[in-house]
């Protein structure tokens, strides 16, 4: 979404901050702890290993610039590190539905221990069963052409094309011009 | 030999002209004893009116009669040379060859989701307990609005497909935009997937079908590569409602006789009915794209009963639409009350009366315009007998006002004036026994086969059953003609009907819902049968079986709708059905899977406001996001979303209506704003009360 949406997310109380400081992580951390436990990280430590890392991509996004707010840019590192994970976990680059799918498997709870592999606990890789996981809702296209057939009413248009025959016939309008008939797709 | 050159043209010939050559005798018979009534003193205008009404509605119903009479004759003796069951035309046409799938197509549109998939579920179990499940694929396909609905079907779909494992089997897509309503979704999945599946079976949402039924309608249409659609009627079922289980009951006792009779003259050139049908997709796809009429509606613009014109359009381009009356296994559930049935015609009818215009539209088979036009009568028979009253009744006042005079001229002896009292009561009695002798055929038939008879809870209990629905018939038949008469009025007046959603599962009707629906015809009942014993006396008494039916349609309505009058007439073995008597293996699957029916797939995701829970709760909102398009959403529609946020942070979530709501989850990047923008609000969101975080705060972010 283009930032219109993301300025719309503001009630307007909040202010650009540039603050960096371990005060206003502070502020943030709690939230986005409670963001790691809703996506199911449960255990304390991974929870923690991965605080360290959104705390290092939030701190870099304001240096890069000033937040509009400083939480909802913590929840959305956080979420970014998810989806880098999987990206690196999956060995994939830019197929979106592929994360998409694999995000829904892991968050669903289909793949077990995967909070560790995420917080880097667990060296083993998860990929496959991240792949098993995943359910695609929809089959791949096999396309068939189906036109709308044609349906001839009988009689549609009748009285006009009557009085466009009588108008032929009275000489007050050209042979050559046909009543208007139309067609049914 | 093979069975085409039996179905051959000289068997058809010959049934279609029996049954014709019957239903023109009958209507002739009935009309001349009409006509000799009237024919005193020269036929008068009114008189004329009421003759051309009577021949029309004799032509409906005495092709209705010899329809279940023939029906019958065909179940006694168990005789039908022709039945699509026995056919095998594979040398006469180019079989296709090579593994093929059948697709189980399940379109929805805002319906109880955890019906659609147990029943699914249910009918998928059944397949695998046949073994032959290898070849089929479920594909729901939303058409569904509501955002809550929506997602539930979405967490329900996830859960079954994680549950079925690989390779995947069940599919599930939600349409951005539902044009053309049903026929718009199915033609949706044609040309995005028909090249996948060879058949398709279409359901409804209240559709179930068992295994074996699914698998043999599958064998039929390999049988018979000239057919593209087989149709199994469906039998109603799983409603406990007194007025459900009636019509439960009539449909499945006289239900096989009038099947069984429209397949003896119907053959190849049979009918669609919407569902439980299979079709082969290739042909459909070629011919059965819709389009719309010209004109407005309700008579132009989109066809609302799709069925009729791609069975017609099917048989228009020489394929073959066959009735398999002999297959069980085929079930739907039924509207439980008279008011929900009667919202469920105000549909139809529209549909129905827009096939005016196709009756004589170039190039249908002749059985195909029959089709439409009992498509047609089968709403308009309902003014037109309310119109036969009417002027009866009028006729019958200035018949009252002439004074018989006995004396002519000179005569000394009176001249007593000619009465055709015979005549007009054997016309009753006629036109009565029509409405009436199927109704004992059946007996005679379940006399006839025991062990159908216990099915229905034995002949003495059978017996009763059809003469307290016969009674109950009597009592209703008026206020459907007048809801009936009402509907095809309010078309006629270009009212679109539109298209809500279908009232399923069992609920009672109210004394204020009833008060406020039948209060007109109980005043109609109350002030025609004042002016009738006022001034026509004599017609008042002929007329009290339809007085009698408006006069008592808020009792009758209530009392009708109460499940424990069904259950109790269900203990006393009234209105017992085969399929109550010995439950079918898949509808107890069903039940099976609705108890269970419980935790979707996100746990936190249960209850409150479902579309909510897939912006908030992160395991709903992966799910929903990953189902999305991949689609970024034009500077229009992201200004309408910016516009519906503000909405949200000041007004709440009561604010918003369904689509609205739709709108803000049908982005991925909306969604993700959304997401992060009320996880960054100042009272967090938390399992077990996600719901309440915006509804009560108003403003999300302070």
């Amino acid at each position: 979404m283009d930032s219109g949406i993301a300025m719309a997310g503001q009630s307007g109380a909040t202010v650009a901050v540039a603050d960096r400081s371990p005060a206003a992580w502070a502020r943030v951390s709690e939230r986005v702890a409670l963001y790691l436990r809703a996506l199911g990280i449960e255990d304390p430590l991974h929870r923690e290993r991965l605080l360290v890392r959104v705390q290092q991509r939030w701190e870099a996004r304001v240096s890069a610039m000033p937040l509009e707010d400083p939480v909802e840019a913590g929840i959305e590192e956080a979420y970014a590190l998810l989806d880098a994970w999987l990206c690196t976990e999956l060995d994939i680059t830019g197929e979106i539905d592929t994360l998409f799918t694999a995000r829904a498997a892991v968050l669903s709870g289909a793949v077990p221990n995967w909070t560790a592999r995420f917080a880097g606990v667990s060296g083993e890789s998860i990929a496959a069963q991240v792949r098993a996981a995943g359910v695609q809702p929809e089959p791949e296209p096999a396309p068939l052409d189906m036109e709308p057939s044609t349906i001839n009413l009988c009689c549609h248009d009748l009285g006009r094309r009557i009085t466009g025959a009588l108008r032929v016939l009275a000489g007050s309008e050209p042979a050559a011009a046909p009543p208007r008939k139309e067609q049914p797709r | 030999m093979t069975s085409e050159s039996r179905i051959g043209i000289m068997g058809h010939h010959y049934r279609r002209i029996l049954f014709f050559l019957l239903v023109l005798l009958t209507t002739l018979g009935a009309m001349s004893l009409l006509s000799v009534a009237f024919q005193d003193g020269g036929t008068r205008p009114h008189e004329l009116v009421m003759l051309g009404l009577y021949a029309i509605l004799t032509l409906w119903i005495s092709a209705s009669f010899w329809t279940a009479t023939i029906g019958f004759a065909m179940l006694v003796t168990g005789r039908d040379h022709y039945a699509i069951a026995n056919a095998d035309t594979r040398a006469a046409g180019a079989a296709p060859s090579g593994p093929f799938k059948t697709a189980l197509v399940m379109p929805v549109y805002n319906e109880d989701p955890v019906r659609v998939f147990a029943g699914l579920r249910a009918m998928w179990q059944s397949l695998v307990e046949t073994g032959q499940q290898d070849g089929f694929e479920v594909f729901v396909v939303s058409d569904t609005r509501d955002p809550d609905i929506w997602v539930e079907e979405e967490l329900l779909w996830r859960r079954w497909a994680k549950e079925m494992g690989h390779p995947a089997r069940v599919f599930y897509r939600n349409r951005v935009e539902n044009t053309s309503r049903k026929s718009g979704n199915i033609a949706d999945f044609c040309r995005r997937w028909g090249g996948r599946y060879r058949y398709m079976i279409v359901l409804d949402a209240d559709s179930i079908m068992a295994g074996e039924t699914l698998v043999e309608m599958v064998a039929r249409m390999e049988r018979n590569p000239k057919v593209a659609l087989i149709q199994v009627p469906p039998v109603p079922v799983n409603r406990s409602s007194l007025f459900s289980r009636m019509l439960q009951f009539a449909g499945s006792l006289y239900g096989r006789m009038f099947t069984a009779g429209l397949s003896y003259w119907q053959l190849g050139t049979s009918n669609f009915w919407g569902h439980n049908a299979i079709i082969r997709v290739k042909p459909f796809a070629d011919h059965c794209g819709l389009p719309k009429l010209p004109g407005r509606e309700p008579f132009g613009g989109e066809i609302l009963s799709h069925d009729f014109v791609e069975a017609a359009l099917l048989r228009r381009a020489g394929w073959r639409v066959w009735l398999a009356y002999d297959l069980g296994g085929s079930y739907e559930e039924i509207p439980p009350t008279l008011i929900d049935y009667a919202k469920r015609d105000r549909r139809w009818c529209q549909g129905n009366l827009q096939h005016s215009r196709l009756v004589f539209a170039r190039g249908f088979k002749p059985l195909s315009r029959i089709h439409f036009a009992m498509g047609v009568m089968s709403y308009m028979a309902s003014p037109l007998w309310l119109i036969f009253l009417v002027v009866t009744g009028v006729a019958a006042y200035f018949q009252s006002l002439v004074e018989p005079v006995y004396f002519f001229g000179n005569n000394i002896l009176p001249v007593w004036p000619e009465t055709y009292t015979v005549e007009m009561t054997t016309v009753l009695w006629v036109t009565l026994t029509m409405l009436f002798l199927p109704k004992i055929l059946a007996l005679v038939l379940l006399a006839a086969k025991p062990a159908l008879s216990r099915q229905f809870g034995g002949l003495v209990r059978a017996t009763l059953s059809v003469l307290t629905e016969s009674l109950f018939s009597v009592l209703l038949a008026p206020v459907l003609m007048l809801f009936q008469s009402k509907f095809v009025l309010a078309i006629l007046l270009r009212q679109n009907v539109g298209w809500p959603a279908q009232q399923r599962g069992d609920h009672q009707t109210g004394f204020a819902e009833a008060f406020g629906t039948h209060l007109s015809h109980t005043l109609i009942a109350v002030v025609v049968g004042f002016l009738s014993y006022q001034y026509v006396p004599s017609f008042f008494w002929w007329f009290t079986p339809v007085l009698a039916g408006l006069a008592l349609s808020i009792p009758v309505s209530m009392i009708t709708s109460r499940v424990w009058l069904g259950q109790l007439a269900r203990r006393a073995g009234i209105f017992l059905t085969p399929e109550e008597t010995a439950q079918p293996r898949v509808l107890h699957l069903l039940e099976q899977n609705l108890e269970r029916a419980g935790t979707p797939l996100c746990t936190t995701a249960t209850g409150g406001d479902l579309w909510y829970r897939a912006v908030v709760d992160p395991c709903a909102y992966a799910l929903h996001a990953s189902m999305l398009p991949d689609e970024t959403p034009n500077r229009r529609r992201r200004h309408y979303l910016e516009g519906l946020i503000f909405q949200l942070q000041d007004e709440g979530l009561g604010s918003l209506k369904p689509n609205e709501k739709r709108a803000l989850v049908s982005h991925r990047d909306g969604l993700f704003e959304l997401h992060t923008l009320l996880w960054a609000a100042a009272q967090p969101p938390s399992p077990g009360q996600i719901a309440g975080v915006a509804a009560s705060s108003g403003a999300i972010h302070q």
